[in-house]
């Protein structure tokens, strides 16, 4: 997040798109509906009328996967009314001309056609939005699962460059994180090309600090993505796998070729808090601490690193991945696996980070922890990103072209499947969520969202199971009549095992993030037969 | 046995199984000197080993203590589990809980009863229990009549019970919704059995089985000139305590385990009830 | 005519009494713990001066006398018997530093746990302990109890209150236990002067003049038993309810709860009662999926109607104590006082 989530109480114009805030960011969710209360208009991006956008007022529900058309025509609304930020584009941008030029050979028609959104609606969306010098830009998954996602992402920042929403308080734009410490991962460097605090792996000063502190070599060119790994199937890539708090065998698209690599790999090891379906494939488990049995820091979305401490020793024989980390280390010959401390390993972290660098355990205690970036010791954190200068210099327009999904719907294959979390309830493939009897009375099973004109034509009923299908898998789920879907979507969670959607969904990626298309791919319904 | 939740331990005697989805456990308390009694409609908490607990109408009439009949249809977790059991099984008890029906108000009545699925099951207990008082006293009901539906031919249950009364004079009228090839019966919901029963204002006229049908047949009784003060029906809810605290049957003021579970329909008018609301 | 002692406590006296009374029973009171939250927690030798008097403390005394998860009893199944055993009885404890507020919310409980049964582990737990309130001289941010009759100051219900008056504890007694500790200590008090009773009323009504909020309440369960509340008003405030059940948990006086059998083992369990909240819709879910209420559009409708509607009707005053904490906490905005402002400025239809 370029802004700090305090700072969303006093925006004045909220563009939410792709993310459901209020089920799966609750705290942030909060500050937003604060707005809204102190008068601030919210703008909600989604195909599903999800329950923030049922308080927006202007909910653009699109087509899924037509989410550049949607700004590309925003953004030359907004040109059109001439509410573009002309002094803010001269002197923190560049590229402005190409990007002008194309959006004016754009047709709206054809936009609003693509999008399924009325003209006057996005009309309405536009000028809001510009209209504000404090208006703040908040996206999730929505945007990103798409083969186009690092284009979506370019867009929105093109759309908040283009109104000089970026450099100032209540105003920015703002991923949200999907895990409560993705952030910190990825600071921390668990991607394939970065070192810690994304420093270049090319980098020869920066390769000569980390070679001096860790004593050993390190690589020097870039690793795997996370589908390129589980998606390697038969073809021997991949000999080993360590995978630690995470089930792709449950939540990674088109399962089928998930397991066919799992199963063909010569050794896996699974670090969890429980049994997944991934550790059940396992040839060793480490039974992992849960976030209450261990101590460390966690990251979240407005950058800001907090101290979590441990409540209760683990239970058990279960260990902290680091202490698991370390005695592999140790026998694996790897100097200096010997932390004796939280505090100790965070010092490392901030010799070698520089974002990281002022980070100390003693710092971290007061406050509620620290944002970074935070160079070194008297420094106080960054409160919002960007404020003086983007983190390349000037800001870059990219031109951002409209493309289908991967999966075009067809005869056979009639309705879009977007997937997602289902309920404020339940996490991800709810390998916690479920071993609580208090959620899963909430929501007790996989429910499929579906139109009720949609279930009409197909004679369905309300709770009926019915045979889900795209080309690469079939499920059963039961229905759930509701409005928050348009007729020819359908939308289903991933928490329920017995239920594997992403036998259903396609493994094709974005070619920069490599992160797949989990909300377009074409499905068929069809009633099963009474016994 | 009611001011915590501690059950008394009961044990099955009997099981019988009524149809696939609907068995009848026939239970005694092992600790015969714990004083136990209870009222046509009452219900019991019953403790399942492992499941917990949940509310169940008592189907028998109370003169059969200390024999106490739970009619139990296979639905979720618990009752899955007792459907699993055998005869000599202990279970554990709690009660009785709940506002029985009037049986005072049924003598010299015509009485109605009209029930679907297991929804018969607390009016059997009347129905028992009125058999057995006509046996004893003067100003005994006048008539019963019984109403029943069920799904297909093959889910009728309480058979024997219904042949009994055959033989003792009620006059049981009995319909599904999907015949098979040896039905010669009536074919349709019960609430088209309605259409030939005769009601004075001397018929009281009792009610249970899924809220759909207890709706439309409230409906119908009360086109045919029955008083919202004489159709009586017992209201199902989920339960965790029976004794009016755990808040689980709460409905618009009322606790249903201690304001009901049985109502008369002028009460239930008074009342926020979302499944009636027309 | 029952002679209700009051008398007067100096401040240097405070940490020693409170140590004689830390040794006959366990001592409870709010405590400012590392992370600057104020919770109550059990006092031990050294930490007598930890306590804060000055913050709310951030739970009620719900968590003590209904437990967020209670054994009420443990079972076993062996050779096919079923049976049962109680659970542990209480412990003697006093509770130190309670508001107003969270004291008329036991009070509260006492009546539900007592109607038609007196539940058995509910009241073991409150024969054996002794409430000292202190009364608020300074209403916190989101408090309303003079709204809910609950504050800032009590009247009875309490075994001791103590109002602040500067270096000194106005100190009264209810029936009981309060009078006796008095009588057993009473070389740690002295007299009540003319003096001190003019500043207690001066305090008093300094108090009820500080509240930033002004929630109608008195006016509202007034009018819900007049007038029916419009489905837009549900619908409005249940579209936001996130159905996290904060406000249920962290509410004195929400009571309900769920009552579940954990096994240990294959031959043993233990039965639990745990909080629950009835604005979330498996509250209501039966067994087959018929679900008598409709959460989308009624989430918050029994909470709010049982607390200002209902409890009105049936007690006289309204459940709510004003103690503001589902204020803090409501991620949705649609706490009670929501309710009440928009219900008051409800047109009569």
């Amino acid at each position: 997040m370029t802004n700090s989530i305090g700072e969303l109480v006093d925006a004045d114009v909220l563009l939410i798109t792709g993310s459901n805030t209020t089920e799966t960011h609750p705290q942030i969710g909060r500050n937003i509906l604060e707005a809204v209360d102190r008068g601030a208009k919210l703008l909600v991006i989604d195909p599903r009328k999800t329950d923030i956008a049922r308080q927006a007022d202007i909910h653009l529900a699109l087509r899924p996967g037509t989410d550049i058309a949607l700004i590309n025509a925003m953004m030359r609304i907004i040109l059109d009314e001439d509410l573009a930020d002309d002094l803010f584009i001269s002197m923190r941008t560049e590229n402005f001309i190409a990007l002008r030029d194309y959006l004016h050979r754009l047709d709206l028609d054809e936009l609003a056609r693509i999008t399924e959104i009325d003209r006057a609606t996005i009309h309405e969306a536009a000028c809001t939005y510009a209209r504000s010098s404090k208006s703040v830009i908040c996206y999730c998954l929505g945007v990103t699962q798409h083969t186009c996602g690092t284009d979506n992402v370019q867009a929105v920042a093109n759309l908040a460059m283009l109104t000089g929403n970026v450099e100032k308080k209540h105003s920015g734009v703002d991923p949200l994180r999907g895990q409560n410490n993705v952030q910190g991962a990825c600071d921390m460097a668990a991607l394939p090309a970065v070192l810690p605090g994304y420093q270049s792996l090319a980098d020869l000063e920066v390769q000569k600090r980390f070679r001096d502190v860790w004593k050993h070599d390190i690589p020097t060119t870039p690793g795997k993505s996370l589908t390129e790994m589980t998606h390697s199937g038969k073809d021997g890539s991949i000999k080993a796998m360590f995978i630690m708090g995470e089930n792709p065998a449950l939540s990674d698209p088109h399962l089928n070729r998930v397991k066919t690599t799992l199963e063909n790999l010569d050794f896996l090891a699974v670090s969890d808090i429980f049994l997944t379906e991934t550790a059940q494939l396992a040839d060793v488990v480490f039974p992992a601490a849960s976030f209450a049995e261990k101590g460390g820091t966690i990251t979240n979305s407005e950058r800001r690193v907090q101290i979590c401490r441990r409540a209760i020793p683990p239970i058990h024989n279960c260990r902290p991945d680091s202490h698991i980390i370390m005695d592999l280390g140790k026998r694996i010959g790897c100097p200096g696996m010997d932390f004796d401390s939280d505090a100790e390993i965070m010092e490392e972290i901030s010799l070698l980070t520089p974002i990281y660098g002022g980070m100390h355990y003693d710092r971290l205690a007061r406050n509620h922890g620290l944002q970074w970036p935070c160079l070194d010791r008297n420094h106080p954190g960054t409160e919002f990103l960007h404020k003086y200068y983007f983190a390349r210099g000037k800001g870059r327009f990219t031109i951002t072209r409209h493309q289908e999904p991967y999966e075009k719907t067809e005869k056979k294959y009639p309705f879009t499947l977007v997937t997602g979390r289902g309920s404020y309830h339940h996490y991800h493939t709810a390998t916690m969520s479920r071993n609580s009897k208090r959620l899963v009375r909430e929501y007790p099973l996989a429910l499929l969202e579906i139109n009720r004109a949609d279930c009409e034509k197909l004679q369905l009923k309300d709770g009926e199971t019915v045979e889900l299908s795209s080309k690469r898998g079939t499920v059963r789920i039961t229905t759930q009549i509701t409005d928050r879907v348009k007729p020819g979507t359908v939308f289903s969670s991933f928490h329920f095992f017995e239920v594997p959607i992403n036998e259903l969904t396609v493994d094709a990626m974005d070619p920069k993030s490599k992160c797949p298309e989990f909300k377009v791919c074409a499905v068929q319904l069809k009633k099963v037969a009474h016994d | 046995m009611n001011k915590n939740f501690i059950p008394a331990q009961a044990i099955i005697r009997e099981i019988i199984r009524e149809n696939e989805q609907i068995a009848t456990f026939r239970l005694e308390l092992t600790n015969k000197r714990l004083p136990f009694t209870f009222l046509p409609g009452q219900f019991l908490m019953l403790s399942v080993p492992h499941c917990g607990e949940a509310a169940i109408s008592i189907s028998s009439s109370p003169d059969r203590l200390p024999l106490i009949d739970l009619s139990i249809r296979r639905a979720g977790e618990l009752t899955t589990a007792i459907h699993g059991m055998k005869k000599g099984d202990q279970v554990g008890i709690r009660g009785p809980f709940g506002k029985a029906f009037p049986i005072e108000d049924f003598a010299n009545r015509d009485l109605l009863f009209v029930a679907g699925g297991i929804g018969l099951a607390p009016l059997k207990s009347v129905i028992d229990h009125c058999l057995f008082q006509s046996g004893l006293e003067e100003d005994a009901v006048q008539s019963i009549t019984l109403l029943y539906g069920s799904r297909t031919p093959l889910d009728i249950a309480f058979k024997q019970a219904i042949e009994s009364w055959q033989k003792q004079g009620v006059d049981c009228r009995l319909t599904v919704d999907e015949k098979d090839s040896t039905w010669n019966g009536h074919v349709g919901l019960v609430t088209e059995l309605l259409t030939d029963v005769t009601i004075s204002s001397n018929t009281r006229a009792l009610v249970c089985g899924p809220p759909i049908m207890i709706r439309f047949v409230i409906a119908s009784l009360a086109d045919l000139g029955c008083g919202d003060e004489s159709i009586f029906t017992t209201l199902e809810r989920h339960m965790k305590c029976g004794m009016g605290i755990c808040g689980h049957c709460h409905l618009d003021g009322r606790l249903i385990c201690l304001d009901g579970p049985v109502f008369n329909v002028s009460q239930l008018k008074k009342l926020d009830v979302m499944e009636f609301a027309r | 005519m029952i002679d209700l002692k009051e008398l007067i406590l100096s401040k240097d006296n405070l940490y020693p009494l409170l140590r004689k009374l830390r040794k006959e029973a366990r001592l409870i009171a709010p405590v400012k713990n590392e992370h600057g939250d104020t919770l109550f927690r059990p006092v031990g030798d050294r930490d007598t001066t930890d306590i804060d008097l000055e913050n709310q403390p951030q739970e009620s005394l719900k968590p003590f006398f209904l437990p967020q998860q209670e054994t009420l009893a443990g079972y076993t199944i062996n050779k096919g018997e079923y049976s049962f055993s109680p659970p542990p009885p209480a412990l003697d404890t006093i509770f130190f530093g309670v508001r107003s507020c969270d004291l008329t919310a036991l009070l509260y409980m006492d009546l539900i746990f007592s109607k038609p049964f007196k539940d058995a582990t509910y009241f073991d737990r409150r024969n054996h302990s002794l409430i000292i309130t202190l009364g608020c001289n300074q209403p916190f941010a989101n408090c309303f109890c003079e709204a809910t009759s609950s504050g800032p100051y009590l009247e009875y219900g309490y075994g001791l209150q103590f109002i602040d008056l500067g270096d000194r504890y106005y100190v009264s007694a209810g029936r009981g236990k309060g009078a006796d500790l008095l009588n057993k200590w009473s070389y740690f008090f002295r007299e009540v002067e003319e003096e001190d009773q003019n500043r207690r009323y001066q305090l008093f009504l300094e108090a009820r003049g500080q509240f930033t909020r002004n929630i109608q309440v008195p006016h509202a369960c007034r009018k819900l038993q007049q007038e029916p509340v419009a489905e837009a008003i549900w619908e409005k405030l249940s579209s936001r309810c996130y159905d996290c059940g904060g406000c249920a948990y962290v509410c004195p006086t929400c009571t309900c709860f769920s009552v579940d059998d954990k096994p240990q083992d294959n031959s043993s369990g233990i039965r639990v009662r745990s909080w629950d909240a009835c604005t979330s819709s498996g509250f209501t879910r039966m067994t087959g999926g018929h679900n008598p209420v409709d959460r989308t559009r009624h989430a918050l409708k029994r909470r709010f109607l049982h607390k200002l509607k209902h409890d009105f009707a049936s007690h006289g005053k309204a459940s709510c104590t004003g103690c503001g904490r589902c204020v803090d906490i409501c991620f949705g905005g649609v706490d009670i006082t929501t309710f009440i402002e928009l219900f008051t400025q409800q047109e009569k239809p």
